[in-house]
């Protein structure tokens, strides 16, 4: 057993398409570590990871980890077409890109852990030679929804599943060193005369999507689960005048309602959020 | 007087006699290692060290030095810092900067003896992989500037030390272990004896945190306590004998206390004795605060504190006086 060298180790990150963003991330996703991506349906969370398994496969001169990726959902239909159509604007190195997107579906739990169990083999000897270096789980929430209820036995049981899981996640990560990224759902919070008893965890009292008071699902355990969390937030209203997004895209501007991606907690970042849009060809951040 | 009236166990005594010592006069004599190589006689019974009087430890209290954590209101209500030869407890929601004060001890702990501080190196176990090795140099440089620049001593014989006041040494002083279980936690603590007396002068160690795999699924919660005070005693022992500080992070859970949920810090009632020092940290509004739960020395009290791109430092502007709780 011996201590690792911290001067050799050089933490590596994925891109997510856009120097805005990774800006934000301080350069992109972390590997060996797992990342959180909270938000309402629709707000871009699958969009984003989609991104992401496509901007893994680029080289690292762009950012990217040179690998493939392991895509295991628990809502269904994954979105092939949209995969299909953002290939074509991440073009990759590999001639055939959507080979490298390794797809499982999940129905419970249990599933996911059994498919964590032999992970290891996965990530030691991957089917087409290219390593596997990024893991999402879109979304984790999903599996909990519905199997438990809200008594005490059941809640430690949910509870020690989480552990169990996000420890398999993390020694994989230790160990393969991929990029771990979870996908979560917000659930409203409800109000109530006694502020103080609503826990506060990360950078901000309150988040906020759509106009809600809104805080990410299954709770303060899994919340000790996640190295980095970030919540992705839609506006209330659309712009009163139309973004513009510059020269750089060929879409001139945007009328749809602005999303906002902010950090939460993360060990290595700041408190600091941007805005994104969601286009036909990705996503991408708009500058302050 | 007579063995038979001393106030020991029956066992050591019916030992003593049957060795044939009948009289504390007999005994006066007689070496604690010639007792102990008698037939029956346990070597335990004698070969403990003699008791240390209260003067003397209190004196060893006073020279002990302490790793500040470099806000000031935090040190204060620690009584200088975090304290050698005991074991801290960090508990806190995620977020709140448990992993950032962890990095800060790390890196504090090797302030040069010449600039105030410890001088030592440091051990960091993570569980959890929370640990940025960007993050824990942008926090060293930070520190080794401050250092430089608060000290008002600048003399020539301090520039050798200057010299070796680089961020790269500061990394390269913090011994990192990461480990992906239960087990593989169990075995580095048990590790760190041989460790220890390998490398000398590593006068903290972070374990962040001691919870997480703990909190998997644990069918005896009996056996979950015995591994916990297993630990808690082995890290005890390496911080005596050692001299150095052991700081344990640990996370938050709720309880259902009085009819509603409350806070407190995980791994249960029984481990809440095994810390020597228990420090919580919460929010309160939008300022970082931490609160001194448990310790025998010190007294409950609170005191802000904010974590920025340095580090732990105080917390801006307002001055606010450390409250006692």
């Amino acid at each position: 057993m011996r201590p690792q060298r911290l001067l050799d180790i050089a933490t590596e990150k994925c891109t997510l398409g856009c120097p805005i963003l990774d800006d934000l991330l301080g350069g992109g996703v972390p590997c060996g570590s797992v990342t959180e991506f909270a938000g309402e349906s629709g707000v871009g969370k699958t969009q984003l990871c989609l991104q992401l398994a496509l901007c893994a496969m680029l080289p690292p001169s762009r950012g990217g980890l040179s690998a493939a990726s392991l895509y295991i959902h628990s809502e269904f239909p994954f979105p092939l077409p949209r995969l299909r159509h953002l290939s074509f604007h991440f073009p990759s190195p590999f001639p055939s890109p959507l080979d490298h997107v390794l797809v499982r579906g999940v129905h419970t739990a249990d599933e996911l852990l059994a498919i964590l169990d032999r992970l290891g083999d996965l990530l030691s000897r991957p089917p087409s030679g290219v390593p596997v270096k990024l893991i999402v789980i879109d979304s984790i929430a999903a599996l909990f929804r519905s199997d438990f209820d809200n008594n005490s036995v059941d809640l430690k049981r949910r509870s020690s599943l989480f552990f169990m899981i996000a420890g398999k996640l993390k020694e994989h990560a230790a160990r393969f060193g991929p990029a771990v990224v979870v996908t979560n759902q917000a659930v409203d919070v409800v109000a109530t005369e006694d502020q103080s008893s609503r826990l506060r965890v990360g950078n901000y009292a309150s988040l906020r999507t759509s106009g809600r008071d809104v805080c990410p699902a299954l709770g303060l355990s899994w919340a000790n689960c996640v190295n980095t969390r970030l919540f992705l937030s839609r506006s209330e209203q659309r712009p009163p005048k139309a973004v513009d997004l510059g020269d750089s895209t060929s879409e001139g501007t945007y009328t749809g309602k602005v999303r906002r991606i902010q950090v939460v907690f993360a060990p290595h970042l700041p408190e600091s959020s941007c805005e994104y849009v969601i286009l036909r060809k990705g996503i991408l951040g708009l500058c302050q | 007087m007579e063995i038979s009236n001393l106030p020991i166990s029956p066992s050591h005594r019916g030992k003593l006699l049957s060795a044939g010592y009948s009289t504390l006069a007999s005994l006066s004599s007689i070496s604690p290692k010639q007792l102990a190589e008698g037939p029956s006689t346990g070597a335990s019974l004698l070969s403990h060290t003699a008791a240390r009087t209260a003067w003397d430890m209190l004196t060893d209290e006073q020279t002990t030095r302490h790793i500040t954590t470099f806000s000031g209101e935090l040190d204060a209500i620690l009584g200088g810092g975090i304290h050698c030869n005991e074991i801290t407890e960090v508990g806190g929601a995620p977020g709140i900067g448990k992993t950032q004060l962890g990095i800060q001890l790390a890196v504090n702990v090797q302030i040069p003896v010449e600039y105030g501080g410890v001088g030592g190196k440091a051990i960091y176990i993570d569980t959890e992989g929370s640990f940025m090795v960007e993050r824990a140099h942008q926090i060293a440089e930070a520190c080794i500037r401050n250092t430089l620049d608060r000290s008002i001593l600048h003399r020539k014989d301090l520039h050798g030390i200057e010299a070796k006041m680089q961020p790269n040494n500061f990394l390269s002083n913090i011994f990192y272990f990461r480990v992906c279980s239960c087990t593989e936690q169990i075995a580095v603590i048990n590790y760190l004896d041989k460790f220890l007396e390998e490398h000398e002068n590593v006068k903290i160690v972070v374990v962040d945190s001691i919870t997480f795999h703990f909190r998997q699924d644990f069918e005896d919660f009996a056996h979950r306590t015995r591994l916990l005070s297993g630990i808690s005693l082995k890290l005890m022992r390496l911080a005596k004998r050692f001299g150095l500080a052991v700081v344990l992070l640990n996370q938050v859970t709720t309880k259902f206390i009085d009819g509603s949920f409350q806070l407190t810090l995980a791994l249960g009632d029984s481990w809440s004795h095994a810390c020597t020092n228990r420090v919580v940290l919460y929010w309160n509004g939008n300022e970082r605060r931490a609160h001194v739960d448990k310790s025998p020395s010190l007294p409950p009290a609170s005191a802000a504190f904010c974590v920025a791109s340095e580090g732990i430092r105080d917390a801006l502007p307002h001055y606010k006086r450390p409250r006692m709780a």
